[in-house]
This record gives structure tokens, sequence and C-alpha cells, in this order.
């Protein structure tokens, strides 16, 4: 059980170790850190940075899904500033001076922002750590309530040798074992004993 | 004369509704025949009025007649007449005047059905639906008038939303939408019933689970026709960007789901009772948050309506069912004991538990990262985001995680399973497992969640068909019957477990399809003069011309692009672009090619008649159409699910004795 | 069958769970906070980060053709820079407080960035409305971009260091423009 959080606690580790860290951008954003890029690699990273920018005009579409001739210019600044050389971050930090935080789809590591990103691990794990524990109560308590007092468990679920407690579903059991197992009352016949 | 009239009926609804809950809840804690007679009447009652409500503002805005304000605010003479029609639903006050209906025709039909059963449970179940009518008839007589009286009529209106105008399927996604989110009122108040009389017993499951699955089928449908509609309309290519109204409607169908397998264990063992009423209340407590969060305009949105006094009105209610679900809950959890016990080695019991925490888990996620923005505003002062990046990330693990349980499940027998039991139902699928993950290599697939998708789909395809067929077989061995034949019978007696499986297959092919679809799709952006060709993947697209298209409510442009695939030409596509009167930028209609393997699609970005040139994207996304199918599927499984209810299973004598003699077919 | 009563529900145990009641409270409380903070918030008004901060520089040439204007040159005087477009209804009515403002603070230099419009249009709006600064042609929104533009009219008041003093949304009358300039000549937010 714990083996299974464990291993879907793993599998979440690399969504993590993918989430952005960056402090608040103080001014301009320097010197290229990155190559410069050209053809199809810069179409793809394009696309791909494009995708973590939000239109500002649009309603939450991402720059590189948004047809608005506001987010083909960004886009297309986008694509400039890649291919001049300028990394993933350098060209996010750019925008986020222009319009803000509010410009980044994917929030980075800042401030309360960790929230986000462990408050789903958090659950995970506290609600694996729920999971075993109610099958370990559940095992304790039917036990414990064979041990002590068969009878204090109600149960509408019939036994063979008995009726349930309520009086129409009683009618109906027996009515049922009188037709389909021919036993008289509802009540199994005593075995027969063998003739010696 | 209608606007009064419409403001008498809803006000005859508030009255009804409000009495009835007093009753219903009176007759719950002191139950009398006559309370019982009562409160049906009243809940009849306030379902006729929300009715009649909702017809006269149909009258209202198929006759235009201006003098009520909702028609003033969306009706017009330019727009054809099934807009009018569905104007109902497509603003504001409208909307809540459908919910209301909706509200209504559930009601009537759960208290019709359960007039004579369960009678201790029964009058607090409408009480507490009757409540919540109340709380819809008073925003309705309140801050959501729609049957205001307009002083100086104008002549005509502004019509709905340019937007709404685009597509047919705006005449179904709210109905669906409704019809599964309102329904889950129902599955609400029997739940609070449950939990007011201290008992959940083994005959009130079923309608419990019932009512839920029903709304559940028109929930499941909704969203994807809303995926749909993002789809075939927007115009960006895809289905689903984590909007928080998107979100809003899928946070209680996962609540629900959760619900619908551990009402299983409930059924079964007796276990999870209080568990299962939870998620119940919190099914119905996200549609509450979701309704919030659509209407209040608090929340950035494509969806927006524009703020209004709703939203506070919407905060209070929540805020009180939030907290009579707390204080219930708290009071009376302890009395909903256990009446079994859940297996504690590898068993189906752990993994139906596994299943929820997922589930859960999910709900968590989608619920933070929408509500996030909020938090931080208020925390930090920042203005910031949480988009499609994050979700994609936290959802696709969570997505896989579920296919896996989804084949491993229904593969482990119910009870602790031993060593030998565990391999031979975990190792044979493997094979179809390894398979479709190749057969995805083979065919391009690198993206490793792609990959482990395409493997546990496999894996989950393998299970659920052999449990399909598993009462088959067992029968053409026992009886002799023919493969038709037993196939036949298996699903009029276990129609329940059948549709079940079926729902299972539909939503692996659903997920498999999402994955695949949005991973291995490729694009591209040009702009083309009259005549020019572009080429991706095997398409070959020529732009021939743009043409002018005159309508009454607005004007397009239509670009004719000639389509050719690997060299022979396959027809034309039409991608528009559409100036309503009421919009400054021009609202564009993409073009969409659908066959089984890929969809060619295609939306333009600019188009300049007069320069004769088209500025285009183009998208080739594979396997989109089969999510579309896999929803029909899942749609049909809950029907075949739901239908044996209904049918009342009257079995004969001489069978009953038969099956009680019998083997048991196929243990599920 | 229907109409008989069962027989009483067993005796309730009515003890109050502390769990549920933990569990409930640590969801509902702070899930209802968040939302009550947030009501009247409007989404769609978005604070600029620029305020306080260094106005970005640009080089864009004036409609009409002419040597291309930049804010550099500008440095030790306090500029006044307003985005807008032919296509902006508000804008007509801003105009003609900013025309007239510019003629009155001789020592301010007001600038207009046209925003997606072009040039014809533009021009023919001047020829028939006047004005008194320039208007500065934008081709590819760059400079909107790196002034977090989200649509027109926007304005921004810089003072003589070369610092955003003010973003000001949405059409100015000269009431709003005097003292906005005030501001800027105060120095410093």
């Amino acid at each position: 059980m714990s083996r299974l959080a464990l291993a879907l606690l793993l599998a979440a580790a690399p969504s993590l170790a993918a989430a952005p860290t960056s402090p608040a951008p103080a001014g301009g954003i320097d010197a290229p850190r990155g190559g410069p890029l050209s053809g199809a690699e810069l179409d793809a990273r394009t696309n791909e940075i494009g995708g973590l920018l939000r239109c500002p005009v649009c309603q939450g579409l991402s720059v590189a899904d948004s047809p608005s001739s506001m987010a083909r210019n960004m886009k297309a600044e986008v694509r400039d500033k890649l291919a001049a050389g300028y990394d993933r971050e350098q060209i996010l930090t750019y925008f986020e001076r222009s319009y803000g935080e509010f410009v980044r789809l994917d929030p980075p590591m800042r401030g309360v922002n960790w929230l986000v990103w462990f408050g789903p691990v958090a659950v995970l794990v506290a609600g694996g750590g729920v999971v075993a524990w109610a099958i370990k109560r559940s095992a304790r308590n039917s036990g414990a309530a064979q041990a002590t007092d068969p009878g204090s468990v109600p149960s509408d679920l019939p036994s063979r040798d008995t009726l349930p407690a309520d009086a129409r579903l009683a009618e109906a059991v027996r009515r049922t074992r009188e037709l389909a197992y021919d036993w008289p009352g509802g009540v199994p016949p005593k075995p027969r004993p063998l003739p010696s | 004369m209608i606007p009064m009239l419409g403001r008498a009926l809803v006000l005859l609804a508030l009255l009804a509704a409000s009495g009835g809950a007093l009753v219903g809840f009176a007759t719950g804690a002191r139950p009398t025949a006559l309370g019982w007679l009562w409160a049906r009447r009243l809940a009849y009652a306030f379902a006729a009025f929300m009715a009649l409500a909702n017809l006269l503002m149909e009258y209202a805005l198929l006759s235009h007649d201006f003098s009520v304000s909702y028609v003033a605010h969306v009706g017009s003479r330019s727009v054809p007449t099934w807009v009018s029609m569905v104007s109902l639903w497509s603003s504001l006050e409208g909307s809540i005047l459908f919910w209301g209906l909706v509200m209504g025709v559930y009601v009537a039909v759960a208290t019709r059905q359960n007039r004579d059963k369960h009678p201790e449970y029964m009058p607090y179940a409408v009480g507490v639906w009757l409540a919540c009518g109340a709380f819809f008839s008073f925003l309705l007589a309140g801050p959501a008038q729609p049957f205001a009286t307009v002083p100086g009529p104008p002549l005509d209106g502004p019509g709905p939303n340019a937007l709404l105008q685009n597509h047919f399927l705006m005449v179904i996604h709210p109905p669906f939408l409704y019809s599964g989110y309102v329904g889950m009122t129902i599955p609400f108040g029997l739940a609070c019933a449950a939990l007011l009389v201290g008992r959940l017993g083994h005959d009130f499951i079923r309608p419990l689970r019932n009512f839920l699955l029903l709304p559940w089928i028109f929930l499941t449908v909704a969203i994807v026709l809303g995926g749909w509609w993002a789809y075939e309309v927007l115009g960006w290519g895809g289905y689903w960007a984590w909007d928080p109204v998107e979100n809003a409607s899928f946070l209680p169908w996962l609540t629900a789901t959760a619900a619908l397998h551990s009402a299983l264990l409930v059924e079964r063992k007796g276990v999870l009772k209080a568990w299962t009423v939870t998620l119940v209340i919190g099914t119905y407590l996200l549609t509450i948050l979701g309704t919030f969060m659509t209407r209040s305009g608090v929340f950035n949105s494509v969806h927006s309506f524009t703020q209004s006094a709703i939203g506070p009105t919407i905060l209070v209610f929540l805020a009180a069912a939030l907290i009579f679900a707390v204080v219930l809950l708290t009071l009376r959890v302890n009395a909903l004991a256990p009446e079994g016990r859940l297996e504690t080695g590898p068993s189906r019991d752990v993994v139906f538990l596994v299943q929820n925490l997922l589930f859960v888990l999910f709900t968590f996620t989608v619920l933070l990262g929408t509500v996030f923005p909020l938090v931080v505003e208020a925390a930090r002062g920042v203005q910031m985001s949480v988009g499609r990046p994050y979700f994609d990330r936290m959802s696709v693990p969570i997505g896989v995680c579920l296919l896996f349980v989804m084949g491993v499940g229904p593969a482990l027998p119910w009870g602790r399973a031993t060593g030998r039991q565990f391999r031979c139902a975990l190792l044979p699928p493997l094979f179809t497992a390894a398979a479709l993950a190749v057969l995805g290599f083979v065919f391009g697939v690198r993206n490793p969640w792609t990959l482990l998708a395409l493997f546990f789909g496999g894996f989950t395809a393998q299970v659920t068909v052999s449990e399909l067929l598993l009462p088959v077989r067992q029968r053409m061995r026992s009886h002799g019957e023919s493969f038709l034949e037993a196939f036949g019978q298996a699903r009029q007696r276990g129609q329940r477990r059948f549709g079940a499986y079926i729902v299972h297959a539909g939503a692996l092919l659903a997920i498999v399809a999402i994955a695949v679809s949005s991973t291995m799709g490729t694009s591209k952006e040009i702009q083309l003069r009259q005549g020019e060709s572009t080429t991706l993947g095997a398409y070959s697209l020529t732009f021939v011309n743009a043409e002018r298209v005159s309508e009454p409510h607005r004007e397009s442009v239509l670009a004719r692009m000639d389509v050719s695939k690997n060299g022979r030409p396959i027809g034309s596509l039409y991608p528009r672009m559409n100036q309503y009167e009421s919009q400054r930028e021009p609202i564009g209609t993409p073009a969409v090619r659908t066959s089984l393997t890929e969809d060619l699609y295609l939306s333009i970005h600019n188009i300049d008649p007069g320069s004769r040139t088209v500025g285009l994207l183009v998208l080739v996304n594979p396997m989109v159409g089969w999510i579309w199918i896999a929803t029909a599927i899942m749609a049909l499984g809950g029907l075949l699910a739901l239908m044996p209810a209904w049918r009342g299973a009257r079995v004969p004598v001489t069978e009953r004795a038969r099956v009680a003699t019998a083997s048991p077919e196929g243990s599920s | 069958m229907a109409t008989a009563p069962l027989p009483d529900a067993p005796a309730r145990a009515s003890r109050v769970n502390p769990w549920v009641l933990g569990a409930g409270l640590a969801v509902v409380v702070p899930l209802l906070a968040v939302l009550v903070l947030n009501l009247g918030r409007d989404p769609h008004s978005i604070r600029s980060p620029l305020v306080g901060r260094a106005a970005p520089a640009f080089s864009l040439a004036p409609v009409g053709g002419g040597a291309p204007v930049s804010l550099a040159s500008l440095r030790g005087r306090p500029v006044v820079i307003n985005f807008w477009a032919t296509w902006c209804v508000p804008c007509f009515e801003e105009h003609a407080a900013l025309t007239a403002s510019a003629r009155t603070f001789g020592d301010v230099q007001f600038l207009g960035v046209v925003y997606e419009d072009d040039e014809a249009r533009t021009k023919a709006f001047l020829a028939d409305r006047g004005s008194s600064y320039p208007a500065l042609l934008d081709p590819d929104g760059r400079t909107a971009i790196a002034y977090g533009v989200f649509g027109v009219p926007e304005t921004f008041f810089i003072d003589g260091a070369g610092r955003i003093a003010e973003k000001f949304v949405g059409p100015l009358n000269r009431a709003t423009i005097a003292s906005l300039i005030a501001k800027a000549k105060g120095g410093g937010p």
C-alpha cells in the first residue's frame, strides 16, 4: 500500500522538477545567455514558449494558440529573441516586466506559489495514509466485533440459519427459501441421520 | 402582461418550494401520511410553476416581446428562429430560469418514483430538494429577475452573444450540462436524508446510486460537448483549455465518478457509507461552487457572464450549504457504521480505495489550480495565472494512473487474492499492453507518458474485454448456448455490470485518444496568396478564392481551400471569418475534416478579399474523432447500467428457482 | 405492502466526530475566505508592474515620415505617451483633451503611439481632427508589448528622470491629465 503511494510520488517527482524557479524580475534582461536558433528548432521553441505566455487580451488562451494580433506580435517577439539567442527564462522575464506575473501561464516558484506545486503531493501522501488507516481500522473493527460481541454489529444480510430482524425482509427471505430450496418455514432441514 | 405573469409564477414557485421544504423537514422529523402527501404536492407544484414560467419565457422570446427585460437583453428580430429559442439559456437570468425548469423536472420525477418507497427518508429528501429550489426561485424573484418590465420597450434587441450563434452545438450543450449539473441535487437530497435519518440501509443505496448515475451520464456528455464546441467554434485547435468554467463542470464529474464506485462497495459490503455520502454531498457543493465561478465575474474566463449582484447571493447560499453539510456530517457520520469489512491484502477493495484517492487528488488539484490566482491575490496582492501548462502537467500522471487502476481493479477478485490468482489475473494482459505500446512506437510515438498511456490502455482493454466476456464464456460452458445466445442472456441478467464495463471501455479509449491527440499533432501557420498551396503531412491545401456571404445577423468571408491527400483530391473546406454587428473583432469559424485516424483542421487568422491573401493555421490532429466516439460509448454504457432499475426486475417464480440453485454466474 | 411504516430507527449515535469537523473546517473556511476576499475584484483590470520603474526605450518613426523620435532624447522633461487607434471610440473623446493639454503644458512632451492601425487612416484622422504633438507608428506592436499595453486608450506619465510615474487606462479628461502631470513633475509616487 505504502509502496503504491511511493510509486505515485516518484511519478509526480519529474513533474515537480520541471517547475520553473525564478525570483521576481528586477531590471532588464541583459545579454543573451543561450545560442541563437533557426529553422525547425526555432519554430518548435517559439511554440513551446508561446504556450507558456498568456495572451493579455484574450480569455485564458496562450500566445501560441491565440489568433489575435497582439498575440501574433508577441509570438514574433519571442521568435526574434530566440533567434538572437535569449533563453527561456530571459524571454519570460522580459514579458513579465511589461505585463506582470499575470502573463505567465505556468506559475513560477515564488512566494506562496509553492502551495500550488506541493499541495497535490501533500494530499496524495496524506490520502495514502488515510486509505491505509481505513483498511487497518476496518480489519481491526470487524475482528474485534467478532471476538467480543457477534450480535452487536447490526446487519441486514441474513445468514443461513436465521432470518433477518426486519419483518418485511424476513418474510421475503422465507418465501424465497421455501420456493427455491424447498425449506419449509425458510429454515434448513436438520440433516437426516444416515441409515445404519 | 407577460412580465407580470412571469413574476407571479416565479413567486408562486418560491412559495411552493419554501412551503414544501418546511413540510418536508417537519414530516421527516414527525412522519405522517398527510405531511408526506403535502410535501409531494408542493414538490409537484414547484415543478409545474417553473415549467410554466419557462414556457412563458419561450413564448416571449419567440414573439419578440421586448417589454420583458430578458427578451430586451438577448432577443432580436434578425436572428434565426432556432437562435431565439435557445436564447432561453444563452444568458444569465434565462439560464437560471432554465436551471429551475430542470430542477423541477428532476424533483417531480424523483418524488413520483419514490412516492410509496423509503418512507422514513423521502420527506427529508424532498425537504432538501425544495430548499435548494427555494433558493433558485429566490434568485429569480430578486437579483436575477428575467421577467422585469421594461418601461419603454425597444423595437429590437441586440441578440445573444455572437459566439453563441455560431454553431448548432449551442442548442444541445446547455441542456445536457444542466441535466447533469442540476441533476446532482437529487442524490444530494437523498444523501442528506440518509444522514438526517441516521441510517443508510441496503435498500436506500439503490436509488442513491441510480439518481447519481443518471445526471452523471448527462454531465459526461455535456463536458465533452463543451470540448467539442471549443474545438469546432473557437478556432485555436484544441478542445480543453482548463478554463475556470470548464473546470467548474469537470470537478463535480470527478467526485461523482468516485462516488459511483464507492457506492458499489456500500452495496456489496456495507462499507464506506459515510465516505460515499460525503462524496455525493461534495459533488453538489462543487456544482454550487461551479455556478458561482461562472456567474460571479470573479474568475477570468472565456465564459464569464458580466458581473452582477447574483455573485454575492450565490456565495451566501454556498456558505450556508457548506456549513449545513459540515454540521450534518459532524453530527451524523458516526451513525453510518460499516457493516462489513474491507480486505487488507491485494484485492479489488484496495484498488477501489486507490481509485477513489486518485479521483479526490484530481479534484483537489484542479480546484486548487483554479482558485489559486485568487489565493495569491489575497495573500501577496499580485495577479498571477495558473494555466494550461500547470494543469496538463498535473493531470497527465493522474490520468495514466487511473488508466492503470481501471485495468488492475477488475482483473483482481473481490476477496483476498492468492499469489497464483494475482499472477493469473495480471500477467496475460501485459501482452496486449506491450503490443499496443510497440505499435505506438512504430507509428512514431516518443513521448514517454503517451507510451505509458498506450501500455496501460492495452492492459486495461484486455482486462475489460475479458471481464465482459466472462459470464458469456461461463454460460456457453454450463448451458451449451452459442456465443450470441450466451451474450444476450448474460447482458440481460447482468446488465448493470455489462453497462459498467462498456463505460470502462469508452473511458480507456477516451484517455488513450486524448494522450495521442495532444502529443502527436502537427501544425503550421502560413500566409497564402490566391492560388498558392501548402502541405502538411500527407495533405496538400490550395487557397482557391475568398467569397463574401451575407446573412441577416452577420457578414462572413469564406476561404475556399481545396484539399488533397497523398495526391488524391478529397474535396474543399471552407473556414470562415464572421463579422457580427455588435462585435469589433471578427470571429472565425474553423473548418474541420474528421476521419477515423485524424482531423484536418483549418482556422483563419486574417483574411483580406481585397488583396486576396489569407493567414491560415493548419493542424493535423490524430485520433480526435475517437474522443467523441468514446464518449458516446460511455453514455451508452451508463444507460445500459441504469436501465434494469426502471424495468423493475420482475423475475417469474420458476426462473427464480433456477437462478437460486444455479452456480453464481460471473461473480461481479 | 407499501404503507406500513418500518419499525423505529435504531438509537442514533450522535457523538460529534471531531475528525470530520476538523477536516470540514479546514476545507470550508479557507475556501470561503478566499472567495469573499475576492468579491468585487475585476479579473480583467491588471495592474501594471512598470509604474515606478524606468520607461522602456523606443525609437519610432512619426506618421507621414520624418526622423525617428526616441525616448532617450527626451530625458530631462516629463513625457506623456498615449497609446491610441482610429478604431477606438473612447480615443476620439480624449483626443481633444490631449491636444489642448499639449498646448497648455509646453514643458511636457506629448507623444501618441498608434496601436494596430494603418498609416493612411491615421493620417486622415489627424488631418481631420488636428494634432499638436507627434503621432508615432509602432508597426510590429513591439513598443506596445514593452509597455504592457492591453488595449487602447492607455496613457503613461513619465517624469524627467525617465521613470513611469503613472499608467492610466481609459479615456482622459483635462483635469486628470493635469493632476497626473503634476504627479510626474512632483517626482515619484
